[in-house]
Parts: structure tokens; C-alpha cells; sequence
């Protein structure tokens, strides 16, 4: 039997338990990969907390994230599905469309909407431009780049979706039959037979959310490195396209690929990561400890 | 009032022409609502085709439909970038990854969900634990041990991972196994069957289902993968996957959107394909995610 | 049934683990150097290969890959992960002092020594961004300048006579060109001053006014000097003048830097800075275009420095972790000092020679648009970017600062600027401190 458990007892030592104690251990150093670690104490969280001017920024844009984009696609997902539940006819062709994106790679999803939010070429300023409307510059304004992101994100929520729309289709006939007698609009309904018999599902939608935020990367590094026209970087001297434009699109997981693999300071990237991992204990501590409170136990009906 | 018999046919009412207008409007209202966002939601696919059989010139502009439609366009890219190379690459990725997790991650998940030991919901819970911690936090201190072991620069430091089990895989499992009745365990025991042959002949055909969607889920997680291939293969073009290609397509000879649509495409398209041909497999996996417990 | 699908999977996995190991498998016989590159565009890799194939026939013993493309993350990631290749090499100084710091890039000078090289064939500019605290670890491969390409056409149709010599003729220049559309977005601009755009990058702008980054000890002085000051205000006021988002929509729609769609090239920019070797990207790819050739305008009240540029080079070095030293080193040796090899590069890139005996050479193809530059380059007063331990962060945060700077203005721009010192000082100390050696020549 432990043989049956064996690869992931090692799979965890090696791949998870091991780089936890020795990120630690690397977060005292000094350490450029091409000398040995040279021991400098606290150094590293000291510039991490006071000096490094960036830090703040990255954790605000990650915090950002998760109080604008988890809920965000978790409403959309949410109302889609609810939309869907409706429907009488076409619900399978709909599904399939609004699934869809959900599959596509995050890389080649972001290069499209790089495109088709270019200002002054993309199809959605032009469009806009035929209404009146003078489009914003999208990712190329540092207070349009994050929503940005976000519509990017609510393209995929397809999966949430999903998910979303086969809980509500199982929630039993008997409770709203019960609620129509007693004489419940529809937004009752919804409010005190829906949501409560979702509400794991939604809770788990919210975790896988968070989870997702806190090491939000690839579009971040994609988006920036293509709007900033740095794409062409092989003759281009500045490499200065994370985070663009101006930093906001600079999220604590860019952050720490930027010290560690662009910079090579791979003692601070540890620090880094150490903070990172605190923070996300923390964060899956409290969602997991409170989930009992916020999620409804089924067969409770009110 | 005399009392309706039990087996009398329930006479449903009319309702009133007002309540039924009104839900006929909610269900238009409805409708449009959906038809809106479906729109939404294939206007990026059809923004990117259209630029993909654009000009260069008409690309730069802000023109909406190709004229001419440069179908050459798509022979193009592939002579531009080396698609062939990364595609290969990216099916190594995939292929080896996929069978390492499957082989590794079932046996994990059978034991947690039917052997019976001590500390079985303790390990459970440090494997959710580990699903829900980024990468990022262990990423340095392995990056430092493949560069030792003179691998950074291939894909093998993402590739051999997997063949160590991998959380997300072991919880869909678990999930399934646990649903499947002790009688046919108990019967396969009885006839003499070690565990290992109670897994590999009872449980893994009943789990057919289950194997499929993770395999599935395997598949399509390493093909649009990104971030560890970059840290490992982002300097050696010659191991890049699809998705880092990709990324990198337009600095390739300073290529113009027109080509970069036409790839963007291009990788697309398997995964779409596959899921029009695995649609089940694909919506079994994902509500499996979504059960309760 | 099961058993067997299952063996027939493990064989294929095996055989694709083998044949990915067979792929990378060592031959014997000449010994092959790979050498990393960044030249890409245009007409620039078919260059150097060309260099390249001369050598590798005329040496019987070693073999050569060229690889383009490549960036300084590449580099470092490669020494890093102990596979470089046997000689690499930069578009610019930036990070030599992490290679010369950490010892990524090999010490040359017993190289030099043995095949007795001596620094003074070099020039000197040169020789200041190839090594940082005395140590030496790479040499100049051709070299850069920059300066003002204008588009003759426009210039004729604006009744400007001749190319701009100060900031505030610039300033005329640049707003006399600019054509709007009818809805008010930008046609044609005159010059774009947005950081961050093409090679607009602060240390061009700041040679033309004389601002420096670091005092002698290498602490960074911005907030001491007005320079810094007075560069930004007047790039700032021309930023407003065209409004920010109309030059970033407009930007968003040129073509990249290096592609036949080069805003320059398409004549939508009248003005231009730009580097030497646009000039071989222009007889390549547009040759009927008119344009000119001149210094980059300087500070009013500073007209002496009117003649100098910014000068940065390709440099070219031997990775730690390299397996053939010697051979790379001979043909590093070829490279850099033999005068036909650096002639062909020079008429083919029209990139700066790097000795002074290629500078003299016969065979070094006349054109007078390369000789601004060249002139330029020789100019006493030209300078380029300290050396500093944190290597390209140290630019990177300047740049970002002035990015966020253009965009959004500041409210002291001296206190903000003093600001950025302690925070460059810090970032260099948190990097393991030191400079170049010295101040800036």
C-alpha cells in the first residue's frame, strides 16, 4: 500500500516539501546561480519590505485581482448560467459557444485580444469609432490594461460556467414548487432557493479563483511584452516591458519572474516566494476555515 | 365541496393572458440576452480569422474585412517559424507528461480513497493543500536543482514532475473512486485478487470515464502551458513548446499581425478540434470537478 | 488486453525519451563552435554569416553555428544553466557589469596577452563599457551612435532648409511637420518623443543635454543636476503639445522598428533617432526614400556638445562554462581585430568599426549618410551609459520613471528625481554594489 502511494510521497518531498525549506534557506542569501550563496541575513526581506520600489505596486495589482476579476467572472459565469438555465431551446449550441474560449491556450488568447484592443488598429476601437465613441487606448493605458485583462478573463469563464449551470440544473423541483406556493417572485427565488443550493459550488468557483489570481502570470507577461512593442526585442536595447504599461500589469508572480530569471537574484526571488507562500496559506486558511459559515448545507432549506 | 378522487387527472388552468404574455417577454428578454453574448463571445474568433487573412498593410489599418483574402497567409507561417519543431516538442510534453500522471496519479488515488490506513485524511488534506499553493512558491530551489542537474535549457523539468502524481489529477480520482460500490471491490478480493490487480482490472475499467477526463484535462493543460516551459526552455528556441512560439512569433524576423492571427489560429484549432470529438469526455470531466464532498 | 495497451504506451514513451537523447548526441571530427548573436533583421544575420563562412573555411578544424535572435536574458540564462555556448554575444553594454562582476563572461586579458592584444587599438570609448573594476571580459564588435534622420521630402514641403541644431529648432521642426487628420488623430509626425518608442531611450536624450547618472563613486546624482530637470520638462511640454494619447494611439499603429513598416520608412515620421545602422536598413529596403543625416539636436544653452552622440556597441565574449576556450578565443581574436572581416560587417551592417586600422580601411565602402556617424563617433564629447552592478534594472528603473513621468507629470520633479537616486543607490547595493570604475568618459 505504501507502494501505491509511493511516487506522489516522493513526487512531494522532492518537487514540494524540499524547494519550500530550501527557498527559505535561499531567501538569507545572496545567490546569482554562477558564485556559491553568500549568507546576508535579513537583507533581502529588508529591501523586500522597505526599498524595492516595485513591491508595492506588484502587490496592489495582485490584491486588485483578487477583489476585481474573481468576482467578476464569477458573477458573469453565474449569470450566463442562470440565462442558460432559462433557456427552453438551443441550450446545447449556446453551451458550446460559451465554453469555447475556455479551451483556447491563455498564450494564443491574449495575443488575439493584444490585436483586437489595439487602438488606433483593432476591430473594437474602430467599431466603437462608427458609434462616437472614442475607444480608451487598452492595454496601452495603465488605467485600461487591468480591465483589460479582465474582459480577456471573462472571455474564458466558460468552464465556471459550466460548472455553474449544472448545479442550478440540479437543484431540486421541489423547492422552487414549494416557493411558487408560498407566492415567491423570482428573485426571491433565486435569492433564498438558488444561491443557498449552489452555494458550494460557488464557493468553490470563488477558492479556484483566488487560487488562480495569486499566481496570475501568463497573460500578464504576454500582453506586456507584445503591447509594448517589445516583441521585436531581439535589436531592441530596453527590456523594460514587464509590467507594462507604467507597472500595471506588474503582478507580485511577475514580479518574482522578473528578480529570479530576468535579474538573477534568485536570493531575493526566494524571498519573494517566501512571502508569496504565507500569503497564500493564509489566504486558503480563511476561505477553508469560514467555508462552513458561508456555505449552505444542503437539505437546510431557508 | 365534494372531494377530488386521488387518481383523478389533474386539470391544469389556463393562466391568465397576462401572466402568459409576460413570461413570454421574460423569455425573449432572455433570449436576446443570450443571443447578445454569444455574439460577444465569437467576435474575438471571428475578428482574429478575418485578420488573419489580411494583407500586412491591411492589418496595420483599421479596415475590417480582408480584401484580397490572403489564404497564402497560413502556408506562410509555417515558413516563417518552425511549427513543425515546436509542435513536436509540445506533443513530447504532452505525451510523456500524460502517461507519467496517469501511471503515477491513480494509485495515489485509489489508496486514498479505499485503503483503508492511518493518516489517509491528513494526507488528503496536505494534497489540497498542495493544489492550492502557486508555483512560483517552489519554483526558484528547482529551477537552482535542474540547473545542477544540467536540464535547464530541455523540457525534462516539466515533463518528469508529472510522472510523480499530481494533485489536481489525484482529487478528480478520488472523487470518482470513491463512488465506486465496495461489493465489486469485495467481490475481486474474495476471488483472490491482490490490490494491485483489484486497481489495474476492476477499478481502471469501471473508471474508464474518469481516466478519460483527466487524461483529457492532462492533455490540454500541458499543451497551453506556459510559465515553467518559459523558465526552462525560454532561452533554447530549439526545445520551445507551440505556446512559447507562439509568444515569440512576433520577433521572429519582425513578422506583422497578420502572420501572428494566422498562428494564433493555427494553436488554437487542436484544442477545439479535440473537444468537438471528446465532448463528453470533456463535460463529464468538468462537472466531476464541480461534485459536492 | 489492458496489459498490452498499457507495455505499448511505456515502449513509446521510452522510445521517444531515446530519440530526444539520440537527437542531442555528439559527433566527432571538427570541433563545432556555436556562436550566439543578436543580429536578426533585415540583412543583418546574412551578414555576419557570411563573415562566419569565410572562417569556416578558412579554418579546417572547427565548424561554426550561428545562432541570431539572441537577447541578454538568453545569455544569462544559458551561462546560468551551465549550457552556453562557446562565444557569445550583446547588442549593447548594459549587463557587462554582472558579466564581468560575477565572472559569467571569462577575464580576457591573458587571452590578450598570450595573443598580444593591446587596448590601444581600440577606441577608447570602446574600451570604457567592455569591462567593469578593471576586470576586462569582453571587446567591441563594431559600435554604435546615434543621431537625426529627417525625411528630405517633408522637409522640402515645410520650407525647413536645414536640419535642426538646438532643442528649440527641434521643437519648431518637430511641430511645423506634424499633419493631423481630419478627426484630429495624427498622420504624420514630426518627431515622437515618447520614451519608450523605437530607440527612444533617456541615455540618448540625456548626452545631448550633458546630464550624467553617477558621480565619480558611482551614487546616482539625477536630482543633483538641472540637466535632468530641464530634459524632461521640455520632453514632457512636447508630449502635451501633441497630447499623450493621440502619440500613443498613433504609435500603436506604426509597424515594428525593424520591419519594412518602420514609421520612418513609411514616411510617417518626419524625424527620426535612430542608430548607424539604419542606414544599411534604408538602402535595403527603401532606397528611393529622400532623407538626411545630421547629429541629434543639443541643449540651447550647451551648443558645444552640437557634433556628439551616444555611443553603446555589440560586444562579443567567451561564456563561463564554454568547452572549446582556445578555439573560441582564436576566432573571438578574428573577429574583433582582423580588418577585412570588420570592413565586411561594417559596409554591410554600417555598424561603427571598432579598431582604428578597420576605421582606415580601403575596403570600408564610402557613403557620405555613414559618415555623420561616423564623425559623430569620433567626436570627443560622445559618452555612453556607466557600468553599474545591477546592470539593465539600473536603465530599466530610469526609463519607467520617465515613462511614468511623461504620462503623468509630477508635482516636484527635483524631489521625485532625488527620490529615484535612493532608489537606484539601493538597487545597485541590493546587486553587490561598485561601478564601472570611475565616472563616465
Amino acid at each position: 500500500m505504501l507502494l501505491f502511494l509511493s511516487p506522489w510521497l516522493v513526487g512531494f518531498s522532492v518537487f514540494f516539501g524540499y524547494p519550500i525549506v530550501m527557498a527559505v534557506y535561499l531567501s538569507l542569501n545572496h545567490y546569482d546561480l554562477l558564485s556559491p550563496p553568500r549568507w546576508v541575513g535579513l537583507a533581502n526581506y529588508r529591501y523586500l519590505f522597505t526599498l524595492d520600489p516595485q513591491v508595492g505596486t506588484a502587490v496592489k495589482n495582485t490584491l486588485w485581482l483578487v477583489a476585481v476579476l474573481v468576482p467578476a467572472q464569477v458573477l458573469f459565469a453565474l449569470g450566463i448560467a442562470l440565462m442558460l438555465a432559462r433557456a427552453r431551446s438551443g441550450v446545447g449550441v449556446f453551451r458550446t459557444i460559451f465554453y469555447l474560449p475556455a479551451l483556447a491556450p491563455p498564450v494564443a488568447a491574449t495575443l488575439g485580444f493584444v490585436y483586437i484592443l489595439n487602438p488606433a488598429t483593432g476591430p473594437v476601437n474602430a467599431l466603437l469609432g462608427h458609434l462616437g465613441i472614442s475607444g480608451p487606448l487598452w492595454f496601452q493605458d495603465p488605467v485600461w490594461a487591468k480591465p483589460s485583462l479582465v474582459i480577456l478573463g471573462l472571455w474564458g469563464v466558460g468552464n465556471t460556467m459550466v460548472i455553474f449551470l449544472a448545479a442550478v440544473l440540479d437543484v431540486p423541483r421541489h423547492l422552487y414548487e414549494s416557493a411558487a406556493i408560498d407566492g415567491a417572485n423570482w428573485w426571491q427565488r433565486l435569492r433564498w432557493v438558488t444561491l443557498p443550493s449552489i452555494s458550494p459550488v460557488i464557493l468553490f468557483a470563488v477558492v479556484l479563483g483566488v487560487i488562480q489570481a495569486l499566481q496570475y502570470f501568463t497573460q500578464a507577461y504576454v500582453a506586456a511584452n507584445i503591447a509594448s512593442g517589445q516583441a521585436s526585442q531581439a535589436a531592441d536595447v530596453t527590456a523594460a516591458s514587464l509590467g507594462y504599461p507604467q507597472d500595471s500589469t506588474l503582478f507580485y508572480p511577475v514580479l518574482l519572474y522578473q528578480h529570479g530569471f530576468s535579474d538573477y537574484q534568485m536570493g531575493y526571488a526566494s524571498a519573494l516566494s517566501v512571502v508569496l507562500l504565507v500569503v497564500s496559506f493564509v489566504v486558503t486558511l480563511v476561505i477553508v476555515v469560514n467555508s462552513r459559515r458561508w456555505v449552505h448545507q444542503a437539505g437546510a432549506v431557508r | 365541496m365534494s372531494a377530488v378522487p386521488v387518481t383523478a387527472p389533474i386539470v391544469r388552468r389556463r393562466l391568465p393572458a397576462s401572466v402568459r404574455r409576460k413570461r413570454f417577454l421574460l423569455a425573449v428578454a432572455n433570449h436576446s440576452f443570450l443571443i447578445a453574448a454569444a455574439i460577444a463571445f465569437i467576435a474575438p474568433f471571428i475578428f482574429i480569422t478575418l485578420t488573419a487573412l489580411m494583407t500586412n498593410e491591411q492589418a496595420l489599418s483599421a479596415r475590417f474585412w480582408p480584401h484580397p483574402f490572403a489564404w497564402h497567409n497560413f502556408v506562410d507561417v509555417f515558413r516563417t517559424a518552425p511549427l513543425g519543431r515546436w509542435t513536436f516538442n509540445t506533443l513530447e510534453y504532452s505525451v510523456l507528461g500524460t502517461l507519467g500522471l496517469l501511471l503515477s496519479s491513480i494509485p495515489v488515488a485509489y489508496a486514498l480513497a479505499r485503503l483503508r490506513f492511518r493518516g489517509r485524511n491528513v494526507m488528503f488534506m496536505i494534497v489540497l493543500v498542495a493544489l492550492m499553493l502557486p508555483p512560483q512558491v517552489s519554483v526558484v530551489p528547482l529551477y537552482v536543482m535542474w540547473a545542477k542537474l544540467h536540464l535547464v535549457g530541455t523540457l525534462w523539468p516539466v515533463i518528469i514532475p508529472n510522472w510523480f502524481g499530481d494533485a489536481f489529477s489525484i482529487f478528480l480520482l478520488r472523487q470518482f473512486f470513491l463512488t465506486i460500490p465496495e461489493e465489486y471491490l469485495d467481490a475481486a478480493r474474495v476471488d483472490g485478487l491482490g490490490e494491485l490487480r483489484v486497481l489495474s482490472t476492476v477499478v481502471v475499467r469501471l473508471a474508464k470515464p474518469a481516466i478519460a477526463a483527466v487524461a483529457l484535462f492532462s492533455f490540454l493543460y500541458t499543451f497551453n502551458d506556459f510559465f515553467l516551459p518559459l523558465l526552462y526552455t525560454g532561452e533554447n528556441p530549439h526545445h520551445w513548446p507551440l505556446q512559447i512560439g507562439l509568444s515569440q512569433f512576433r520577433s521572429l524576423h519582425q513578422v506583422q499581425w497578420n502572420l501572428t492571427m494566422a498562428a494564433t489560429l493555427l494553436v488554437m484549432a487542436p484544442v477545439i478540434v479535440i473537444f468537438f470529438l471528446a465532448q463528453k469526455a470533456f463535460v463529464e470531466g468538468v462537472t466531476l470537478t464541480g461534485v459536492k464532498g | 488486453m489492458k496489459r498490452v495497451v498499457i507495455a505499448a504506451a511505456l515502449a513509446v514513451a521510452v522510445g521517444l525519451a531515446i530519440a530526444t537523447a539520440a537527437v542531442g548526441a555528439r559527433h566527432a571530427g571538427p570541433t563545432k563552435l556555436t556562436v550566439w548573436v543578436g543580429w536578426s533583421a533585415g540583412k543583418e544575420l546574412v551578414t555576419f554569416k557570411q563573415v562566419a563562412a569565410e572562417y569556416d573555411k578558412a579554418h579546417s578544424d572547427v565548424t561554426l553555428t550561428v545562432v541570431g535572435g539572441i537577447t541578454d536574458q538568453k545569455i544569462t540564462a544559458a551561462i546560468r544553466a551551465g549550457n552556453p555556448p562557446d562565444v557569445v554575444s550583446s547588442f549593447n553594454s548594459y549587463d557587462v557589469g554582472i558579466y564581468c562582476g560575477t565572472g559569467a563572461w571569462l577575464n580576457l586579458k591573458p587571452f590578450m596577452d598570450k595573443s598580444h592584444i593591446s587596448t590601444s587599438i581600440f577606441p577608447k570609448a570602446t574600451m570604457y563599457y567592455t569591462q567593469y573594476n578593471g576586470t576586462r571580459c569582453a571587446l567591441p564588435l563594431l559600435a554604435d551612435t546615434y543621431g537625426l534622420y529627417y525625411n528630405s521630402a517633408l522637409f522640402k514641403k515645410a520650407h525647413i532648409t536645414h536640419p535642426p541644431r538646438t532643442i528649440s529648432e527641434l521643437t519648431a521642426d518637430a511641430k511645423k511637420l506634424t499633419q493631423r487628420n481630419p478627426d484630429g488623430s495624427l498622420k504624420v509626425v514630426g518627431l515622437d518623443p515618447l520614451i519608450g518608442f523605437y530607440e527612444n531611450v533617456p541615455e540618448r536624450w540625456a548626452q545631448a543635454y550633458g546630464a550624467k547618472y553617477i558621480d565619480s563613486k558611482g551614487h546616482a546624482i539625477l536630482g543633483k543636476q538641472a540637466a535632468w530637470q530641464k530634459m524632461m520638462k521640455w520632453q514632457k511640454s512636447l508630449v502635451d503639445w501633441y497630447g499623450y494619447k493621440n502619440l500613443v494611439k498613433f504609435q500603436a499603429g506604426l509597424g515594428d522598428e525593424f520591419s519594412t513598416s518602420n514609421g520612418f520608412e513609411t514616411g510617417k515620421l518626419a524625424m527620426n533617432m535612430d542608430g548607424e545602422w539604419r542606414v544599411a536598413f534604408l538602402a535595403n529596403e527603401v532606397p528611393k526614400l529622400q532623407y538626411g543625416t545630421a547629429p541629434l539636436p543639443v541643449d540651447d544653452a550647451q551648443p558645444d556638445l552640437y557634433g556628439s552622440g551616444y555611443i553603446n556597441g555589440t560586444i562579443i565574449g567567451l561564456p563561463k562554462g564554454g568547452h572549446n576556450v582556445d578555439k573560441a578565443w582564436a576566432l573571438v581574436n578574428y573577429l574583433t581585430t582582423n580588418v577585412h572581416a570588420l570592413s565586411v560587417l561594417t559596409n554591410g551592417l554600417k555598424n561603427v568599426p571598432s579598431t582604428t586600422a578597420s576605421a582606415k580601411s580601403k575596403e570600408i565602402v564610402p557613403n557620405a549618410h555613414f559618415q555623420t556617424f561616423i564623425k559623430i563617433f569620433n567626436n570627443p564629447r560622445s559618452s555612453t551609459s556607466p557600468i553599474m552592478a545591477s546592470g539593465q534594472s539600473f536603465t530599466n528603473l530610469v526609463q519607467t520613471f520617465w515613462q511614468n513621468y511623461q504620462a503623468k507629470g509630477s508635482k516636484n520633479l527635483g524631489a521625485d528625481l532625488t527620490k529615484l537616486d535612493s532608489q537606484l543607490d539601493a538597487q545597485v547595493k541590493q546587486a553587490g554594489g561598485g561601478n564601472g570604475g570611475g565616472g563616465v568618459p
